[in-house]
């Protein structure tokens, strides 16, 4: 029989008897939870990894646009289905990635890619591989039909019978006699051409409508001092012009233009001695006086060293 | 007190780490959107080559320039002529080789280098 003080003490088993762990357990998960918070925070937002190996699934719209019609172009060149496939799998399209290129197509020939240095190159062959795989899409009926290059009837001319050549009175080398020895193919190795002679220091776009749609070019010493003679090279997609500087008069002895059409995308270089300028494209424009008129670029090349 | 503040600390410390494993290793921030300029160097090189290809069958160096610019490529003719001379010192598919060299030298840039892959004179493409 127990006395009342014996059963007021709490059992042996108690934890008010167990030693206190030096940490608490529910406060340690807390802290955890807290930490993995923190540190996902860290991770995903304030220090995030650097992008540095996007993959083409990755890219926004206009870069999906852009790699597509770069797999159709390769495919234009090679006809490897296969490998087209492959690529456009790449982008990871929800769907079918043939009729995605239909639609891209459809995209692309509503906006102005069409006018945009090989854009319309780029929708045909988009349209040429989703015809060939027996799609459809809305760039059928917007890009109109590319020009058929006319046949010329092959006229075969009859060849008008002839005697074979008499024998000539050519000695026949007998291999002993001495005789002039064959001349031994020399390979000539072609030597690199003096590039980066001159570079663009200057290019720059202006608007003035007393002089719309034009490209002015200036060649020039290292101190500004004028270099005449020059020929300079505007190219366009299908065509190029050669120009000289300093034969307009009243406008230098480094001075040279060079007319744009509109809407047309145009690199400037000197050939054999510099590389090309970037495309610039003779838009509308609203000049300092208010003049509705056609951006003009100014050019500056001077030698490289 | 002091019980409390050890127990959340060393909590807060290991969470840390368990955090920055799974943010930075374990599920990386994935980006979307991002322009063609970003693309992985394997991809760069595969997009050229392929601009290249386009570039044989039409000869248009305007368009090419303008292809390649949209990876942020200030100088493209020596950005191509030095892919073209990497994928020979690589021994890449001699068909890349050639369409790239076909783009350097269409962008007014050649090597001695390039000879042994041009195409035998009268051969058609």
């Amino acid at each position: 029989m127990s006395t009342p003080e014996a059963s007021a003490r709490p059992p042996r088993s108690s934890r008010y008897y167990r030693p206190r762990r030096p940490i608490s357990l529910a406060v340690l998960v807390f802290g955890l939870v807290l930490g993995i918070a923190g540190g996902l925070y860290v991770a995903w937002v304030v220090a995030p990894v650097e992008e540095v190996d996007t993959a083409p699934w990755q890219l926004n719209r206009q870069g999906q646009a852009d790699y597509v019609a770069a797999v159709m172009l390769a495919y234009g060149h090679d006809s490897d289905l296969s490998r087209a496939v492959t690529r456009l799998l790449e982008l990871r399209i929800a769907g079918d990635p043939i009729q995605y290129v239909a639609e891209l197509a459809c995209d692309l020939a509503r906006t102005g890619t069409v006018a945009e240095p090989g854009g319309d190159r780029a929708i045909r062959a988009m349209m040429t591989f989703y015809q060939l795989q027996g799609r459809t899409g809305c760039a059928d009926q917007l890009m109109p039909a590319a020009p058929v290059p006319s046949v010329t009837p092959n006229l075969a001319i009859a060849a008008t019978p002839t005697l074979p050549p008499p024998p000539t009175k050519t000695p026949t080398p007998d291999g002993f006699s001495e005789g002039p020895t064959a001349t031994p193919t020399v390979r000539v190795a072609p030597t690199v051409a003096p590039q980066q002679a001159f570079v663009i220091v200057r290019l720059e776009r202006f608007c003035d409508a007393d002089f719309p749609a034009l490209i002015e070019v200036y060649v020039q010493q290292t101190g500004g001092a004028p270099l005449p003679g020059q020929r300079v090279r505007a190219r366009w997609s299908d065509g190029e012009s050669v120009f000289v500087t300093g034969v307009k008069p009243g406008r230098g002895a480094d001075f040279a233009d060079f007319e744009m059409s509109p809407d047309l995308a145009y690199t400037v270089d000197m050939p054999g001695l510099s590389d090309p300028s970037e495309p610039v494209v003779s838009a509308g424009c609203i000049d300092a006086a208010g003049r509705q008129t056609r951006a003009s670029y100014r050019v500056v090349f001077r030698p490289a060293f | 007190m002091l019980r409390f503040l050890v127990s959340l600390g060393l909590g807060a410390l290991l969470g840390l780490g368990v955090g920055l494993y799974l943010g930075w290793v374990q599920f990386p921030l994935e980006y979307i959107n991002s322009p063609i300029s970003a693309l992985d160097p394997k991809y760069r090189d595969e997009y050229t080559v392929m601009v290249a290809q386009g570039f044989q069958d039409d000869a248009d160096s305007v368009a090419a320039i303008q292809r390649l610019r949209v990876l942020g490529i200030e100088n493209v003719p020596e950005y191509v002529f030095g892919q073209a001379e990497r994928y020979i010192t690589n021994s890449r598919s001699p068909v890349e080789i050639q369409a790239l060299i076909a783009l350097s030298e269409g962008l007014g840039r050649t090597s001695p280098l390039f000879e042994p892959y041009r195409p035998p004179v009268g051969s058609t493409p």
